[in-house]
């Protein structure tokens, strides 16, 4: 906009403590921040987020501590001159009167009018700038009482950038926004941090819009800052199992190169364990399976994976006890051997769809060993033999041998739950996993895979030219 | 710098706003020079021009009065001209304050009522009309005073009560005012039913009415009124801010408690003047903001402005009504204009709501 990167701007929380009354909502928040950074302000529900940014706008006044704009008290400066620096996006808006679009994009520019000043041909070129960079300037002389939800938030998001700040507070800004018009606004927002080395500070509930977006990040709860720095050391797995009690995966993402972030659904604790059933799986098999055994109560064994297989990862998340094999090696006798022993604890044992290759018959063997020493086998036969064999035969064999020797058969994955008893409502969700993966396995169904890969490309090429 | 259409529309808005003031101000010159018109004498219309023509220095020599009699010049200056400056004065008053008050509540509803203003006029109106007692101050009646003075403490005892810290939240000035309110009308009523003989007084007073104004009332008021709008049109745009919500209106720079207290006090300020000479004249500070709303739009700046001069026009024409709507029953029948404001106000006001469907703000 001006190219004054020399008026490099910096925001100091300096050990601010803030109370409603007599309750203390914010203890001994520190945070250091200049022109250029980007910050995630992460913490569940009532964590004091919200709190953290009125006492920066200079709302709610610190008990102790101070907010330092450019090294002045935030509460000592006027509230024209702080507006002239710093925009705030509130959570919610409601408007008093029908004023047009316009007409509120104009007030951003208030910090910048003399008390008795109409509006400039100046400040009217920033309101059609601003509108036009939040795609709102068609809207311009719509009343904002009728525009729609993410209608209304842009214009806000345009007011807020009317005033030309070199601060932007965000308070869950994306609210009521889809996700174009949320990868759109984030993207001008991340444009403007970055070129106008403006300091923004945004409350996510999203993860992977803080990841995707933030440098820094700091992770509040119950008033305290849990972790602050360098996004990536904030927002792992185990801050996130802390401050938020939900298990979640987090990773790199390939394509857009930032973490991202797959929470998972609270795991009840089962009081009393039923009985434990063994999961010869593989490649994403028994993934579904495995939650959904976990969740009515079994014990679940699985074995053998190989490590970094997808069934492997999903063990070890919900910590389900594997026999597991070096990446991409084949099944050696000892580990063999630690299977069996494992499977003879069981008083089940299920074997998936999974594809068998010279690397994992053995597990074919395993299965039908413990039929021999009298423990149940369901065989979920989804996909025929015939088109996951890639042993020449063997495998078709052993199963052969595994019919004859009387083990159960069963068509899909359904079939089984309801045999285990497993109740309706947890079926479909395993039903709807279940379908995913194996589409994927499917010869004809690899085109699917192909075709989700090209649109995050597409997603990720988009972005970045922006 | 490329023009567009949204822009120029933008400008030419705004720039026609001083046109809409200055015809406005011709219409109230217009309606002020009709109403002296109207009433019980027939006076000639060219004989009216003459008798104000005589009162503006630089005409005075160039108009032959002789033809004018003196109890024609005396009822046009001393009679009609007055009460229709004061109506004027109040309908200008109540409708700017009602923008005051709808603006910093962000309530359609706010008017006079709420800060319980009108209520401690009321009550202080009620006590000096009881007490029988004849005094003046500086030539006020003890009534007006009185009115005065009651409106404006019910307004400091309100804010102060709803002082939370150093803030004051709408909400609670709200909620504190309408108790208040209903506190003090409590107190009316109970004055009321032992009144005696006094209750016809007391019963008028709170319609509201124009008889018996004289120059000295319109005298006392001006100051209060003239300064009260004027002031508050410094913070037009700071009412335009506060309708976005007072963190937001911070936020865009507007120093909130300041800005709220000032208007309030200048809004009760107006009121309390106001009501004084006159009562509780009804629905003007409520409506004509709304009317006004719906004519041109939500921006203080104009807002103010327009439907000050509207309410001025409105309480008049309807002052007007009230002096000749009787006349036919009675010579000397006047009836309150609180009552024509509510009568004549209220179903077209629903006209005009409905014509723009129904939205109000």
């Amino acid at each position: 906009m001006r190219g004054e990167w020399v008026n490099m701007v910096l925001l100091n929380v300096d050990g601010v403590e803030c109370r409603y009354g007599s309750v203390k909502v914010l203890e001994d928040v520190n945070l250091q921040v200049e022109g250029g950074d980007f910050v995630g302000i992460l913490g569940p529900n009532g964590s004091g987020k919200t709190t953290l940014l009125k006492s920066i706008s200079r709302v709610l006044k610190p008990h102790k501590g101070a907010i330092l704009l450019n090294e002045a008290d935030i509460y000592a400066l006027k509230s024209v001159e702080v507006a002239k620096q710093m925009a705030v996006v509130p959570q919610e808006t409601s408007i008093g009167f029908n004023f047009a679009a316009l007409d509120i994009v104009l007030m951003g520019r208030n910090p910048h009018m003399g008390r008795f000043q109409m509006e400039s041909e100046k400040d009217m070129a920033v309101a059609r700038k601003v509108m036009n960079l939040t795609n709102t300037w068609h809207l311009a002389e719509r009343p904002m009482n009728e525009l729609s939800g993410g209608e209304k938030q842009r214009v806000i998001i345009a007011r807020a950038l009317a005033q030309e700040p070199k601060i932007l507070l965000l308070d869950e800004p994306l609210t009521h926004l889809d996700i174009i018009n949320q990868l759109e606004i984030m993207d001008l927002v991340k444009e403007l941090c970055v070129k106008e080395k403006l300091i923004v500070l945004a409350v996510f509930h999203d993860f992977n819009l803080a990841a995707r977006y933030c440098n820094t990040a700091i992770m509040i709860t119950k008033g305290t800052v849990f972790a602050a720095g360098n996004l990536s050391d904030v927002l792992t797995s185990e801050n996130i199992k802390n401050v938020f009690h939900v298990d979640a995966i987090v990773k790199k993402h390939l394509v857009t190169n930032s973490v991202f972030v797959i929470p998972l659904s609270p795991q009840k604790p089962a009081a009393t364990r039923k009985c434990s059933i063994h999961l010869i799986c593989g490649a994403g098999t028994g993934t579904a399976l495995m939650k959904v055994l976990l969740d009515e109560g079994y014990c679940v064994t699985a074995g053998v994976l190989n490590v970094l297989d997808t069934d492997f990862e999903t063990a070890q998340f919900l910590k389900i006890p594997v026999t597991s094999e070096a990446p991409f090696s084949p099944i050696t006798e000892k580990t063999h051997a630690a299977n069996l022993t494992m499977m003879r604890k069981a008083s089940t044992i299920v074997l998936t769809s999974v594809p068998f290759g010279h690397g994992n018959v053995e597990n074919l063997e395993a299965a039908l060993e413990a039929l021999e020493i009298g423990i149940p086998v369901f065989v979920v036969d989804e996909v025929p033999i015939e088109s996951r064999d890639f042993t020449h035969g063997t495998a078709q064999a052993l199963f052969a041998e595994l019919k004859r020797k009387g083990a159960v058969f069963v068509k899909d994955q359904d079939e089984l739950l309801s045999m285990l008893n497993v109740s309706e409502e947890k079926h479909g969700l395993a039903k709807e996993e279940k379908a995913k993966i194996i589409s994927h396995l499917k010869p004809d169904g690899s085109h699917e895979e192909s075709d989700i890969t090209a649109k995050h490309e597409k997603t990720g090429g988009g972005t970045e030219n922006k | 710098m490329s023009t567009d259409k949204v822009e120029s529309t933008f400008f030419r808005r705004t720039s026609r706003w001083k046109l809409i003031v200055l015809l406005l101000i011709i219409a109230l010159i217009i309606t002020v020079i009709v109403s002296l018109n109207v009433g019980y004498a027939q006076i000639p219309f060219l004989d009216i021009l003459s008798i104000i023509g005589k009162q503006i220095p630089g005409l005075n020599s160039l108009i032959n009065s002789s033809s004018i009699s003196a109890q024609n010049s005396a009822i046009i200056l001393q009679i009609r001209m007055p009460r229709i400056l004061a109506g004027v004065l109040v309908g200008a008053a109540l409708a700017a304050a009602g923008v005051l008050y709808q603006g910093v509540f962000k309530n359609p509803m706010a008017d006079s009522y709420v800060l319980g203003v009108s209520a401690g006029a009321a009550v202080g109106a009620s006590v000096a009309i009881l007490s029988g007692l004849s005094f003046a101050f500086f030539g006020l009646r003890l009534i007006q005073v009185a009115a005065f003075v009651g409106a404006v403490s019910a307004m400091f005892l309100v804010y102060n009560m709803s002082r939370v810290g150093s803030r004051v939240p709408v909400a609670t000035l709200l909620l504190c005012g309408i108790a208040v309110n209903f506190f003090l009308f409590a107190v009316v009523g109970l004055l009321e039913v032992v009144a005696g003989d006094e209750l016809h007084s007391i019963v008028f007073w709170l319609i509201g009415g124009f008889s018996n104004v004289l120059w000295k009332d319109i005298w006392a008021i001006v100051p209060f009124i003239v300064i009260g709008i004027v002031g508050a049109y410094f913070y037009a745009r700071d009412l335009n801010l506060l309708a976005m919500g007072e963190e937001t209106a911070h936020n865009l720079g507007v120093n909130v408690e300041r800005s709220k207290q000032i208007l309030l006090v200048l809004a009760s300020l107006i009121t309390a003047a106001a009501v004084s000479i006159c009562g509780l004249v009804g629905f003007v500070g409520l409506m004509i903001p709304h009317l006004t709303r719906l004519l041109i739009g939500p921006d203080h700046r104009i807002l103010l402005p327009t439907s000050t001069i509207i309410g001025a026009i409105f309480l008049l024409i309807c002052d007007d009504i009230a002096r000749v709507v009787a006349t036919p029953f009675a010579s000397t029948l006047e009836l309150p204009v609180g009552i024509i404001t509510m009568l004549f106000g209220g179903p077209f006001f629903i006209f005009l709501l409905k014509r723009k469907k129904g939205y109000a703000a």
